[in-house]
């Protein structure tokens, strides 16, 4: 169980409800709720929204591909354990 | 994953003594393969400390050779894969060989850092998830995988149960 309170995407203020809606179209797919990291990343605008534009940067299609880029995120998701 | 760490314990451990000062036949006919396919003059540590039993070494090799070859994935992006393992272990020896390794197949500046953001970012989001103790919200977007095990049967239908008279 989370060790915080996940806030409904109703809760937060418009310009971030915008960004919500932005994840959307990067994961295509219509999420009942933002994913919880996307909420957790919403708490404090000034540290997401770099966060977010770097995570975004780094996965564009470069030299590698998005989907070879989500290859590298999950062996480093599977190294550290990660379930979520 | 697998594979790349287990070169990077032997490696990147103080296991000097253990590299045999003259491999036998068999040995060298095994790091000959190495440098072959990494097109170099010299074998990895990692390989030459394990060659004193001259049949782990070979099949240890015959498992790294496979899980590198070009496949359905190619040895670019395995090498990329590969590196952003070393790099989120913190080996050494696995970093430095494989940056090498994917810059000698083409990867380019780019590329590399397009690797290492994509490990940094999600060595990021790993610990914010795991501090947080979130739980998995997004794993139901990927459809699920229905082939086979290679080289074997489809699975079969669900069984439907039987229908209320």
């Amino acid at each position: 169980m989370p060790t915080v309170r996940l806030r409904d995407a109703s809760e937060y203020p418009e310009p971030i409800q915008k960004l919500f809606e932005v994840a959307k179209a990067w994961f295509k797919y219509d999420f009942a709720q933002p994913p919880a990291m996307s909420r957790v990343m919403a708490w404090d605008p000034e540290l997401g929204a770099f966060h977010g534009r770097a995570m975004k940067r780094a996965m564009a299609p470069g030299e590698f591909s998005r989907a070879e880029k989500e290859m590298v995120a999950a062996v480093v998701s599977g190294v550290n354990a990660c379930a979520y | 994953m697998g594979v790349t760490n287990a070169l990077n314990v032997v490696a990147d451990s103080p296991l000097d003594s253990l590299e045999p000062a003259s491999p036998d036949a068999e040995a060298q006919a095994v790091f000959a393969e190495i440098r072959a396919f990494y097109e170099r003059t010299d074998v990895p540590v990692a390989f030459r400390r394990v060659a004193g039993d001259p049949g782990y070494l070979a099949d240890l090799w015959g498992a790294v050779r496979r899980a590198f070859a070009d496949s359905t994935l190619t040895r670019r992006h395995k090498e990329a894969l590969a590196f952003a393992v070393s790099v989120t272990t913190r080996s050494s020896f696995g970093t430095a060989f494989h940056l090498g390794e994917m810059r000698r197949l083409g990867v380019g500046e780019r590329g590399v850092l397009e690797v290492l953001g994509v490990t940094q970012m999600f060595s990021s989001y790993t610990k914010i998830a795991d501090t947080l103790q979130l739980e998995p919200d997004m794993d139901h977007i990927a459809a699920g995988d229905p082939s086979p095990a290679p080289g074997g049967a489809a699975p079969r239908p669900a069984a439907r149960l039987p229908e209320a008279p």
